[in-house]
């Protein structure tokens, strides 16, 4: 190594009539060091150890120009300054050199979707919906805005699917800060991996996970938003970046709330009012016990882009929320009123990452969260309610309680879970040069319960129960790439190490007689392999194989390890995890390029082979009545399917997006196959948007919308015979949804308004049999940008 | 509306098919005939067979709950064959059904059990095959027993139905101090009871009361209370109401619920009918265990008294006697160890038929670990003699469970009773209870993981 002169070389594109250009792309040619422009057209780029090169700038639709830079011995800092000229209606000649980050992503070789966010988070479009189109996914939620959701990868659902915030687990972040409440405009990509997990993500995940990458760009910006439509929702939020340049010194804040109603109409075989002698009368019904409230964010201070760090910062993440609850899992004739869950979380974070730390090809990430959460359960309220929201009837015609004193049944709660969370994800890697690297990522989480109940007395709650949980997971990866970059893969070994800890309040008698209450500790260790590989093989420029397996496992839960003193289960500490061979094989092919047509397709194939399902004995005359149920390990299972993705656009205005996810899903115990049942199998998704350039006023620019979301219909029982009745009482009817939106964004550039119209023909939505969602709404969003501060 | 969004997913899939893929699989309904017994008979009875469908485990029952109709002289014919898997009526249930049906069998009444109509009250017309032909209007009992109700028929001839439910609140003395755990002490554990009754034939609710109870002082303070009760009876008079009971005991010092205990005698709740008020709890001196039964009706009336089966006795079921005073009489021991020769007698069903014979399914610490769990087996028994006798006309299979057997059709002294082994094809039988001659009848077409809960 040379001695290191700490030189630079900064400036600024614009456009030849003088506009900056931001994320105009510079790079030192035949290097890989390079940056993008900032909002005021700037760049810089440090530690230049070449003395002489080429600079080369780019951005879409204007014509590269290069630049032949030499430092002289004694010169640290060059200013290049580039005036880019304009390719005028000539953009089917632009060659996009490289590949975006989304594409390059998934073309690894892993079942991997690279979710871009910049479209959703100018509309009036929540995270879920954004990731509900998603090829291979399918998200079922309980009703509208901050509703229960489950998320489903190719068929494997719960605890199979592993939901991450930047790689760190997102229980640690509790119900107040997940997929409901975070708004897309503070994620800048989700990444669903189906089946198989890279290294660097590495959880016990059966089924696949799903990355939330939050923006960590360090450019001066502002944006903040508002939303409000239908069901007197309304949604803000606000991003701030600010940095000096001199010292780096970055602040980063983001805040966001959500509100919501949620009264839309529902009706159905349950929604009615009871009369006298229990005459049932159909309605149709407002929700009034859905509202949904919730609050949030994130603010970081630290460094950026200095050289001991590419990013350092400090901060706190803080949320909170409250969601009524209408009913339970099924919308029965007894709505809920006055039932709520509240959760709020405060974390400290931290993040460190810097790449060539020490030596160039080796990089380190660190992002760590400590902190609290918090969860309560309110469910006090005695007295029933109609679906019209006012007091219910008896047959005697008298306002009455429920006998069980609560609105669910099950007795009145204040039941509270108080938990300490902590999680740190490292990763070191190295690369050896361009085609090989090592990488070595660690996981550590730590969920440490207290529950209590308000209601119940003092003596009661110092006898429940605690779990502590404590998570490690190891891998080690290897990336090779070959054949100039037509070959790549990459092979991965992880370890899982879990601690699951119950603590037990007994009393016990000492010498003298004397009882003295002692915690009964029992811990449980679980430690399990795995490993598996994604390669991609570019076997012609436009088509890309792509191949991926992994032994997936998934560990115990505390209740499966543990039970469930409210539901007579038992400890088995010898349970053993869930285990799934995963595959995927698929082709990319594309984009091909016809003049102004550019379309691809993606495709997989996928199987999943699960072993060992956990799950409860049946009920029989020996257990019934007994109180030593175990969760065991009963049987197999497998899905099989295909995910296929078309994407096709025309003169960059014109963009046409469908995808198609069909699988066969069976589970087998003791030797009795079946298909499972209450599974949606075949889901379709469109979407196309049109482009206006200078509609109303010059520069600015109108895109229209429209979405289409399909899922067949699905039974919530087993198939059944080829000639049964009665069989559409547990049917869930085939839907087709279909949207409208429209987005204006005015002359500056800084002013979006978008407006949304969703299921305009309002049709009845249900995730989950006789639950409906939401139909017809309409939502309008101010989004403001300001770029020079 | 639906035919367009048919279209769309036929021609989608038609060109994703030819276009880009070749190996879709095809959904595949084999074609399922099944002979349709012909449903019109004079003078004979219907018969309504229940089949639960596997759900995720064999056994489970959790599949669906279906129901067929066929007239008794095609029940008790051997040559018929019928696949209610394939051609019965799915009752609206969530999870397994639980059915009665009028003592002419030509209705069938069903009270859903959980899912979002869980509690909702529905009467069938049998029309033969799965023609079941809903009457009446809808009503829940829901609001007042919960959606998971446990209910029987009264047989006050198909008029009433009753529903039960009950919860359970720990009462603590906090000795005035209600910050310092230290001091404080278990009383009691209170249990709160709902029972509604329903007009069967008007479909109305007809009465709901709410009563609190707990055990006798000294078993209350020790922790043991009633955690679930079931099977209101009627008694001969018709002013009481009997209802079984489950006891379960906590731990006074902890309140955590235990798990070995001593078994107090067998309980009974006697509650004052129609009224549904002023409840008082009964305890056998014969027999320990409880009396809420399972899916099955578990105590009958019969001549004067009303006779109750239990479960979970340390020495084997026993069939207690209520006398017309109101109390367990005592003097009245019908053990099923005894009777039948075995160890751990366990009545799982039991029916009797108006002459004091009954046939009853149990199984025995030397049953068999079948499939889905403990071999059953059918015994006939003469309430008045004491005696029991299996059926060994009847064949018995490891898979033969009956766990979740639900119902026996009385025609006069005969008893029609399903028979197969899950997963397996079985028959109707028929007992004829004052010979105990069996008849083989109709077979019963079964499929994987399933099995058939009775006739009604």
């Amino acid at each position: 190594m040379q001695a290191q002169i700490n030189r630079t070389i900064s400036g600024k594109i614009s456009a030849a009539n003088g506009e900056p250009l931001f994320g105009a792309t510079v790079v030192i040619m035949g290097t890989q060091k390079g940056t993008q422009t900032d909002i005021n057209g700037k760049y810089i780029l440090e530690n230049i150890t070449e003395d002489t090169f080429v600079l080369q700038a780019s951005y879409i639709g204007y014509y590269n120009k290069k630049q032949n830079v030499t430092f002289l011995a004694e010169e640290n800092n060059i200013t290049v300054d580039f005036a880019l000229v304009e390719r005028t209606n000539n953009l089917d000649n632009v060659t996009v050199n490289g590949k975006s980050k989304k594409t390059a992503l998934e073309t690894e070789g892993f079942a991997v979707t690279a979710v871009q966010t910049e479209e959703a988070s100018i509309r009036n479009i929540q995270t879920n919906e954004l990731l509900n189109t998603t090829v291979g996914v399918k998200i079922r939620q309980n009703g509208g805005l901050g509703a229960n959701a489950e998320y489903s990868l190719n068929g494997l659902s719960g605890s199979a699917v592993r939901i991450f915030i930047d790689g760190i687990p997102i229980s640690i972040y509790g119900n107040s800060f997940n997929l409901n409440s975070i708004p897309p405009s503070l994620i800048k990509e989700i990444q669903v991996y189906k089946g198989v997990v890279p290294g660097h993500l590495a959880s016990d995940a059966l089924g696949g996970a799903i990355n939330i990458e939050l923006h960590s760009q360090a450019r001066n910006t502002l944006n903040v938003s508002a939303s409000y439509g239908s069901f007197n929702t309304l949604q803000t939020n606000a991003n701030a970046v600010y940095r000096m340049d001199s010292s780096g010194f970055t602040v980063k804040a983001s805040l966001f709330q959500n509100y919501s109603d949620n009264d839309y109409e529902v009706s159905g075989r349950s929604v009615v009012v009871t009369g006298l002698g229990g005459v049932q009368t159909p309605i149709t019904a407002k929700r009034f016990n859905d509202a949904y409230r919730s609050v949030g964010g994130i603010a970081q201070f630290g460094f950026t882009d200095v050289s001991w760090a590419d990013q350092f910062f400090l901060g706190i993440t803080a949320s909170d929320d409250y969601k009524e609850v209408q009913h339970g899992a099924f919308m029965t004739i007894t709505p809920y009123k006055d039932r709520y869950l509240e959760s709020d979380a405060l974390l400290g974070n931290l993040t460190y990452k810097k790449k060539d730390l020490f030596t160039n090809g080796l990089d380190l990430n660190i992002i760590g969260l400590y902190g609290k959460r918090n969860r309560q359960v309110v469910d006090t309220l005695a007295a029933a309610y109609a679906w019209n929201g006012q007091r219910a009837i008896d047959f005697r015609g008298d306002e009455y309680e429920y006998t069980w004193g609560s609105q669910q049944e099950g007795g009145p709660t204040l039941a509270k879970i108080k938990r300490n969370v902590a999680s740190v994800r490292s990763g070191i890697s190295y690369a050896f040069n361009k085609n090989h690297k090592m990488l070595f990522n660690h996981v550590f989480s730590s969920i440490d319960r207290e529950d209590s109940d308000a209601l119940n007395t003092l003596l009661e709650n110092i006898f429940v129960g605690t779990r502590d949980l404590r998570k490690n997971i190891f891998s080690l990866t290897y990336d090779v790439s070959a054949f100039e970059n037509r070959f790549k893969a990459s092979l991965f070994g992880k370890y899982y190490q879990q601690k699951n800890i119950s603590k037990d309040p007994a009393i016990t008698e000492d010498e003298e007689g004397n009882s003295t209450i002692v915690e009964e500790v029992v811990t449980n260790n679980t430690t399990n392999e795995g490993y598996g590989f994604a390669a991609s093989y570019a076997i012609l420029p436009e088509v890309t194989l792509l191949t991926s397996a992994e032994k997936a496992v998934r560990l115990p839960n505390e209740t499966e390890i543990f039970g469930n003193d409210g539901d007579n289960v038992v400890a088995n500490s010898s349970i053993n995890p869930e285990r799934s061979d995963n595959l995927n094989v698929g082709f990319r092919f594309g984009s091909f390029n016809i003049k102004k047509h550019q379309f691809s397709v993606y495709t997989n194939f996928f199987t999943r082979n699960i072993k060992d399902r956990i799950g409860l004995p049946i009920e029989t005359s020996l257990n019934v009545n007994d109180e030593l149920i175990v969760y065991v390990n009963q049987g197999s299972g497998t899905s099989k399917g295909i995910d296929a993705q078309l994407s096709y656009t025309y003169n960059n205005n014109l963009a046409l997006n469908f995808n198609v996810s069909k699988f066969d899903l069976k589970i087998e115990n003791r030797g009795t196959e079946i298909d499972v049942p209450n599974t949606p199998f075949l889901t379709m998704n469109g979407s196309a948007r049109y482009r206006f350039n200078n509609v109303i006023q010059k520069n600015a620019q109108l895109n229209l919308f429209y979405n289409l979301y399909y899922t067949d219909d699905f039974s919530y029982l087993v198939p059944q015979g080829s000639n049964t009745t009665g069989d559409d009482f547990f049917r869930v009817p085939e839907q087709l949804v279909q949207d409208l939106g429209f987005s204006y964004m005015f002359p500056k550039k800084n002013i979006i308004l978008s407006f949304d119209a969703k299921n305009i023909f309002d049709k009845p939505v249900y995730d989950n049999l006789s639950v409906q969602k939401p139909g017809r709404a309409f939502y309008l969003k101010l989004n403001y940008n300001l770029n020079n501060f | 509306m639906k035919r367009t969004n048919l279209n769309f997913k036929t021609v989608v899939l038609a060109i994703l098919t030819v276009g880009l893929f070749t190996a879709c699989s095809n959904e595949d309904d084999g074609p399922g005939t099944t002979p349709d017994p012909d449903p019109d008979q004079e003078d004979a009875r219907w018969i309504t067979v229940a089949a639960a469908r596997m759900g995720e485990n064999p056994g489970d029952g959790n599949g669906g709950t279906l129901i067929y109709a066929l007239d008794s002289e095609d029940a008790k014919d051997p040559s018929v064959s019928i696949a209610p898997f394939d051609n019965g009526f799915i009752v609206p249930s969530n999870r397994t059904a639980r059915l009665q049906a009028s003592e002419d069998g030509s209705t069938i009444f069903n009270i859903s059990y959980a899912g979002d109509t869980g509690g909702n009250y529905t009467k069938y017309l049998v029309n033969g095959g799965q023609d079941f032909e809903q009457t009446g209007s809808e009503i829940s009992i829901a609001p007042y027993v919960g959606s998971a109700p446990r209910w029987i028929k009264l047989f006050d001839g198909d008029k009433t139905g009753a529903a039960v439910y009950v919860s359970t609140e720990n009462m603590y003395d906090d000795n005035d101090t209600p910050d310092d755990e230290t001091d404080d002490t278990y009383i009691n554990t209170v249990s709160t009871m709902g029972v509604v009754t329903l007009d069967l034939e008007n479909s109305a609710i007809i009465n709901f009361e709410e009563s609190t109870f707990t055990l006798d002082a000294e078993d209350a303070a020790n922790g043991y209370y009633i955690d679930r009760i079931d099977m209101p009876t009627l008694n001969t008079a018709g002013d009481k109401l009997y209802i079984g009971a489950r006891v379960r005991k906590l731990d006074p010092a902890t309140g955590e619920r235990e798990s070995d205990y001593e078994i107090l005698g067998s309980k009974t709740i006697v509650l004052d009918y129609p009224s549904l008020t002023n409840p008082t709890i009964i305890t056998s001196g014969i027999s320990n265990g409880n009396t809420n039964g399972y899916r099955s009706i578990n105590s009958f009336e019969y001549n004067g008294a009303v006779y109750q089966a239990n479960q979970s006795d340390p020495n084997g079921s026993y069939i207690l006697k209520i006398g017309a005073d109101n109390q367990y009489d005592d003097s009245y021991v019908f053990n099923l160890d005894d009777a039948l020769g075995v160890e751990g007698a366990y009545v799982l069903a039991w029916r009797p038929a108006a002459n004091g014979k009954a046939v009853l399914a149990y199984r025995h610490n030397g049953s068999e670990e079948g499939v889905a769990g403990a071999q059953g087996f059918f015994a006939l028994v003469d309430l008045n003699a004491k005696t029991a006798t299996t059926l060994t006309d009847i064949p018995y299979d490891p898979d033969f469970y009956l766990f979740q057997y639900q119902s026996f059709a009385v025609d006069g002294n005969e008893i029609y009773l399903t028979q197969a082994p899950v997963g397996k094809n079985g028959n109707i039988y028929v007992v004829d209870t004052e010979t105990g001659a069996v008849t083989k009848g109709a077979e019963l077409v079964n499929v994987e993981g399933s099995h058939f809960i009775g006739a009604w």
